[in-house]
């Protein structure tokens, strides 16, 4: 899909270490990082062959290579920790690929069709997450409407936001990553003929058509309150890019 | 009141669902809260316990659109629709107590019937909006079901779950309106009290 995976694939390998290689190869015991990283790969593998509720830690214990001792040694907290850091190091890696995945785009539009579009491809390609919806709906479906999804709204605003940072104030940001978050969450639960979150032009069909004009207006009227912005979405105009996030106007909206 | 016998046993399993929850009604306790044999249940909902919870469903979603209806009816412009149906919708859900009850015992029976099989739902906000749209003269190249197809998604996703907006707040609900909804929809700029 884009020409510097391995670059993504590195970057992964530091945030949560060495995942596939450390998982296909039954090393001996390490650092418990590296134990931690197994057992996390090995529940997570159990996950996608039987789900949350038939995985044991005996399981998670065989899959990871080392005992059932060492597992809670490990994740005191039995299988619940288990899982607690199977879905924080899935998070981490899907955040660290879409960290990759917009940092590469150079205007707004392409920031936000490059994170939605890497967002939709890895949980529609998630194995595990496949086989819970398919399986036990119970455990994913909270997170994707009422109670839990406000939850990821609140992680995956508060993450893209600052992607956004060159073209628009921190409010402003907050607000878009959240309506982009919104756009794709609808599409997983709701599929639409026509509309295929994982092409990158379906996305960009859909981000021309909806979000760039509501940031238009967005800008247009933070402009006639009395703080003047260049048009985020004028690419010829775009903010030279900063390493922190502006923060150049409160919004209203809190 | 004169109820038909389909229509009483619609009451009488909601009464359940409200006391036992869904996973844990049956049949047997519908025909016994709606004073009727379980041959007669049976005879409405031939495809017997599932049946008799999905139409429960159906039934308080569309009593919700009956009310929502009532609620916007006499707007005057597409915004204040959009604004009084995002704020009555969130309230809804919030009061609705059988709803939040089910929400947090039997997420993984309710769930399915809200997110994976919502183009029920994004149907019928959108068929709901059609009237409203007609009346507008849309974006070039826009088209009705397109309009209501996205706004009937994005209304979805903030009554189930408002993040960090407040839509008991007039002005927030004027803003999500004015800047996520319409700007891509209407030919014309949406009008609106909602600051940035």
């Amino acid at each position: 899909m884009r020409g510097r995976r391995g670059e993504c694939d590195s970057y992964e390998a530091a945030l949560v270490g060495s995942s596939r290689a450390s998982a296909q190869r039954r090393v001996p015991i390490g650092p418990s990082g590296t134990q931690r990283v197994r057992i996390v790969d090995g529940a997570l593998r159990c996950l996608v062959r039987q789900g949350v509720a038939k995985t044991t830690l005996d399981d998670v214990a065989r899959e990871a290579g080392c005992s059932r001792a060492t597992v809670y040694r490990v994740f005191p907290g039995g299988k619940e920790g288990v899982l607690t850091a199977v879905v924080e190091t899935e998070v981490a890696r899907l955040f660290s690929a879409l960290g990759v995945a917009m940092g590469e785009a150079s205007e707004i539009e392409d920031v936000l069709v490059a994170g939605m579009t890497e967002a939709a491809t890895r949980i529609g390609g998630h194995e595990a997450l496949a086989y819970l919806l398919e399986n036990e709906p119970g455990v994913v479906l909270p997170y994707l409407a009422f109670g839990h999804m406000d939850d990821v709204l609140i992680a995956s605003s508060s993450f893209a936001a600052p992607f956004l940072g060159r073209w628009l104030d921190h409010d402003e940001a907050r607000r878009v990553a959240e309506w982009a978050t919104r756009i794709v969450v609808s599409y997983i639960a709701c599929p639409a003929e026509g509309v295929d979150l994982t092409d990158i032009e379906s996305v960009r069909r859909l981000v021309r058509t909806f979000v760039i004009p509501g940031i238009r207006t967005l800008r247009s009227s933070t402009a006639a309150s009395g703080v003047s912005q260049p048009d985020p979405t004028d690419s010829s105009k775009g903010r030279e890019p900063t390493t922190s996030t502006p923060t150049i106007a409160k919004g209203e909206a809190s | 009141m004169d109820e038909t016998p389909r229509q009483r046993i619609l009451e009488a399993t909601y009464s359940c669902v409200a006391r036992w929850g869904l996973s844990k009604t049956t049949v047997e306790d519908a025909a016994r809260e709606a004073g009727l044999s379980r041959a007669t249940v049976y005879r409405y909902f031939p495809g017997g316990r599932d049946e008799l919870v999905d139409a429960v469903v159906s039934w308080q979603h569309l009593k919700f659109f009956a009310t929502l209806y009532e609620e916007v009816h006499g707007a005057s412009s597409l915004e204040e629709v959009l604004e009084r149906g995002l704020a009555f919708a969130r309230r809804a859900v919030l009061e609705h107590e059988v709803l939040q009850m089910v929400l947090r015992t039997e997420p993984g029976v309710l769930l399915p019937k809200l997110t994976v099989e919502s183009n029920r739902t994004v149907a019928l906000i959108s068929g709901f909006l059609v009237p409203y749209l007609q009346a507008e003269e849309l974006a070039p190249g826009m088209s009705i079901h397109h309009a209501a197809d996205f706004l009937a998604r994005m209304i979805l996703s903030y009554i189930s779950s408002p993040g960090h907006w407040e839509l008991d707040d007039p002005e927030q609900v004027a803003s999500l309106v004015r800047f996520e909804l319409l700007p891509g929809v209407l030919r014309r700029p949406p009008v609106g009290t909602g600051g940035g």
